[in-house]
């Protein structure tokens, strides 16, 4: 069920409607039941994956849990993450695997591969990156006696699926939201307003920036031998805000959504655009997943206490696989490569505390390595990305004929701007300072942006492929 | 509680203003690009006759023509007295008409209606055609719920937007699955499309021929969705006191004989008595132009189609004016 669809708009108010009238022993149950209906919505057949994910890590987290072996609690570990990893590995990686090493050298014919391909297109289930990464981090936090195991495994369930952040994140911990869904939360005006308003703006950035983008974007990427230099640079620019407004719109939905039951989700996003370097970057854009890697997989290989080239090893092998992480394609892990690289020459030779008037440059800088590694984030294949930034130093061509329209220029002001006003504060702190009269008016304005303007075709969310 | 029914109130008060200024300013351009018949409807509610058809009312773009006017202007030289308007839409079929009739203002002058009954447009090929997605789109619009609702319904693809892949799915498991009333190998239309009348795929002639099995090889029955369309026209016009007259429209009957043979037209007259006596028996007149035209009067070649040149386009309207000077106007 996408959130930005009519379905969700009827069962998100029933669900929260049906969740405070219910006793509160009764409640998760109830979460649990809509997580499932919700993620079942999609393919029923999904359900399969996540519930094998979910009884393989609640047993190998009991496991770990009872052993006293460091070698059983090693098995337990290798368990969960074989079984996650393997899912991903085959859903996620094998169609790459066949198309790119077995069939070049002739080990499937052209017809296995068109099967294979048809069978992945409708097999891969929506998410699976997420809520496997979010399992994973349970089992590892188990293994570190981090956190101590769930005992119900319908509650395990539930911690696997809740539906706001299922598919697409914000990848949580378990220490943070399974204390939250089982807690007693009352309701109130300050609950719906709160989680009203994230989700107003959520869908205002992306049905209004993102749905109106795509069809722009999509037209200069599709067309990138006919467009004009100046063209490819905007396309490059517009994609760049389309998927922020995109994941960031999604991200907000799915933390107004939980926050409509009480239960705080993690901020995903903190105005990465207005990053001086690569570091900050990362502690801005999709905050959920790069403190995951930073947690579960660069610390555990040595972390920052290490040699120099160690160190230069360990942050590459995190941007490269949080690249891969993304997808099957070279492009991917050439955009975390451009992402590490650019993280190390940076650590290496630009000092942190620099004077305020070199921020300009170091923000230009930074934005351009952002923007650039782009292009090879939306292109579909590394050659097709080549040929664009190419493109953009070309001679002038003709260009083609793009549908600007002023509606969503204002549009990208306004967001661009409101950006800037919520750094490290969020809407809802934003909001909170103004008097009742302008805060309706803003509700008026996104509302009417929402129902008015919004994009007229309704594109899935871009995270929903990873 | 009572700061949270003023809440609920302002809110409601905010929307049924944004509504009214959405109405005014900026739903018009929007609505002429998205369902452009929404503005048609209102141009020509107070006509006395309306044409209501797909592409078969235009003249062809490929071939010059001494009188290049659409059947409705050619019906309307007969009726001089009488404000005679069209709607059309590319593609549309009665499940856009349905949703069109509603439109017209109790008050309006419109009272007789010509509507088009395409026979190809009750084959799965056509009901599931990929072109359905954009007229989906349009149809959210042609109701009565207020437009920034209707507007946000688009946005939210609430409608039947499915992939062009999904209904081509669709259609290849009707070709396959749905059986006619043929020995094997005509069971099908898969299987019948299999018989090599015309030698290899390559052959222009075989192509067509499979076209034709593709495009009327299908049994109408009372659970087909133009079907149910055509009744609900029925139900409608009956409710709001209209004169609904249907057009069965010409088919190519020869070249259908003559490329797959008998089976097919029988299929193609079998279908189509099914329907005028079904709404003749409603009470409705069906002008049958079934066989009115020779194929030479088709003007598409490479795919059978129901756009007809000059001598056909006069050849219809002249069958609809003699039935409406028939009736009471």
């Amino acid at each position: 069920m996408l959130f930005n669809s009519l379905p969700f708009l009827i069962f998100l108010p029933s669900v929260v409607l049906i969740y405070f009238a219910l006793p509160f022993r009764w409640r998760w149950i109830l979460l649990l039941l809509a997580s499932y209906f919700f993620y079942g919505f999609w393919k029923v057949e999904y359900l399969g994956l996540i519930l094998l994910s979910t009884t393989v890590d609640f047993f190998a987290a009991q496991y770990i849990s009872r052993s006293e072996n460091q070698l059983y609690k090693k098995l337990g570990l290798a368990i969960s993450l074989i079984t996650n990893l393997g899912l991903l590995a085959f859903f996620k990686y094998s169609g790459w695997f066949l198309n790119d090493v077995l069939y070049p050298i002739s080990i499937i014919n052209q017809e296995q591969l068109e099967g294979f391909r048809t069978f992945w297109d409708y097999a891969l289930p929506v998410g699976i990156s997420f809520y496997t990464f979010q399992t994973i981090g349970y089992t590892i936090d188990v293994y570190y006696n981090r956190t101590k195991p769930e005992t119900n495994i319908f509650k395990f369930a539930l911690f696997v699926s809740f539906f706001p952040q299922l598919v697409a994140g914000p990848i949580e911990r378990f220490s943070h939201l399974q204390r939250q869904l089982f807690a007693e939360h009352r309701f109130s005006y300050k609950l719906i307003q709160h989680g009203g308003r994230l989700i107003l703006y959520g869908l205002f950035i992306k049905m209004c920036i993102a749905d109106n983008l795509s069809p722009i974007v999509d037209q200069i990427f599709d067309q990138q031998d006919e467009a004009s230099p100046l063209q490819l640079f905007a396309g490059m620019i517009l994609f760049g805000i389309q998927i922020y407004s995109d994941f960031h719109g999604y991200s907000l939905i799915a933390i107004g959504t939980a926050r409509l039951f009480g239960i705080e989700l993690m901020d995903n996003f903190n105005a990465p655009y207005t990053a001086t370097s690569i570091r900050e970057f990362w502690s801005k854009w999709h905050i959920s997943l790069s403190t995951w890697f930073r947690d579960y997989l660069f610390i555990p290989i040595g972390g920052s206490k290490v040699s120099t080239i160690k160190l230069a090893v360990n942050i590459l092998i995190v941007f490269l696989i949080s690249g891969l992480w993304h997808g099957a394609n070279w492009t991917f892990v050439v955009w975390g490569a451009i992402h590490g690289f650019a993280y190390l020459l940076e650590r290496w030779f630009i000092s942190r505390n620099t004077s305020a008037w070199l921020k300009i440059p170091q923000w230009f800088v930074t934005m351009s390595i952002t923007f650039l590694a782009w292009i090879f984030f939306r292109s579909q294949s590394v050659t097709d990305a080549s040929t664009y930034i190419l493109g953009m130093f070309r001679s002038e061509s003709n260009g083609i004929e793009i549908e600007w329209n002023t509606t969503i220029i204002s549009f990208l002001g306004v967001f661009l701007l409101s950006d800037l006003a919520f750094k490290d504060r969020g809407f809802n702190s934003w909001i909170n300072d103004k008097s009742s009269a302008k805060r309706w008016a803003v509700y008026a304005f996104l509302i009417f942006s929402i129902t008015g303007f919004a994009g007229t075709t309704n594109h899935p969310f871009i995270y929903f492929q990873f | 509680m009572m700061k949270l029914v003023v809440k609920i109130l302002a809110f409601g008060i905010i929307l049924f203003a944004l509504n009214q200024i959405y109405k005014r300013t900026l739903f018009i351009d929007f609505v002429d690009d998205h369902a452009d018949q929404y503005l048609q409807v209102d141009k020509i509610k107070n006509c006395d006759i309306i044409y209501i058809s797909a592409s078969s009312n235009f003249p062809p773009e490929h071939i010059e023509e001494n009188d290049p006017r659409k059947i409705s202007q050619f019906v309307a030289d007969y009726f001089p007295q009488l404000q005679f308007e069209a709607i059309n839409k590319p593609a549309s079929h009665a499940g856009v008409y349905r949703q069109l009739l509603p439109l017209f203002p109790e008050e309006s002058e419109a009272k007789t209606f010509i509507i088009t009954m395409n026979l190809r447009s009750f084959g799965p090929s056509w009901i599931n055609s990929d072109l359905e997605t954009a007229l989906n789109e349009s149809n959210v619009f042609y109701n009565e719920r207020p437009v920034l609702f209707n507007r946000l319904l688009m946005s939210l693809n609430a409608y039947d937007n499915k992939s062009a892949e999904e209904r081509n799915a669709i259609v290849q498991a009707h070709w396959n699955d749905d059986i006619l009333p043929f020995e094997i190998p005509k069971n099908t239309v898969n299987n019948w499309c299999a018989v090599e009348k015309w030698g290899d795929w390559k052959n222009p002639k075989r192509q067509l021929a499979d076209q034709f099995i593709k495009q009327y090889a299908f049994v109408i029955d009372e659970e087909n969705q133009r079907v149910k369309d055509f009744d609900e026209i029925c139900i409608i016009a009956k409710k709001r006191g209209f004169k609904v007259i249907y057009n069965l429209l010409a088919e190519n009957i020869e070249t259908a004989d003559s490329l797959v043979g008998k089976n097919l037209t029988s299929l193609i007259k079998q279908n189509s008595e099914w329907l005028v006596n079904r709404y003749t028996s409603k009470g409705f007149i069906v002008v049958n132009n079934l066989e009115v035209l020779r194929a030479s009067n088709f003007t598409d070649k490479d795919f059978p189609t129901e756009h007809y040149d000059e001598k056909g386009r006069k050849t219809i309207a002249k069958n609809i004016a003699n039935t409406l000077k028939s009736i009471e106007l």
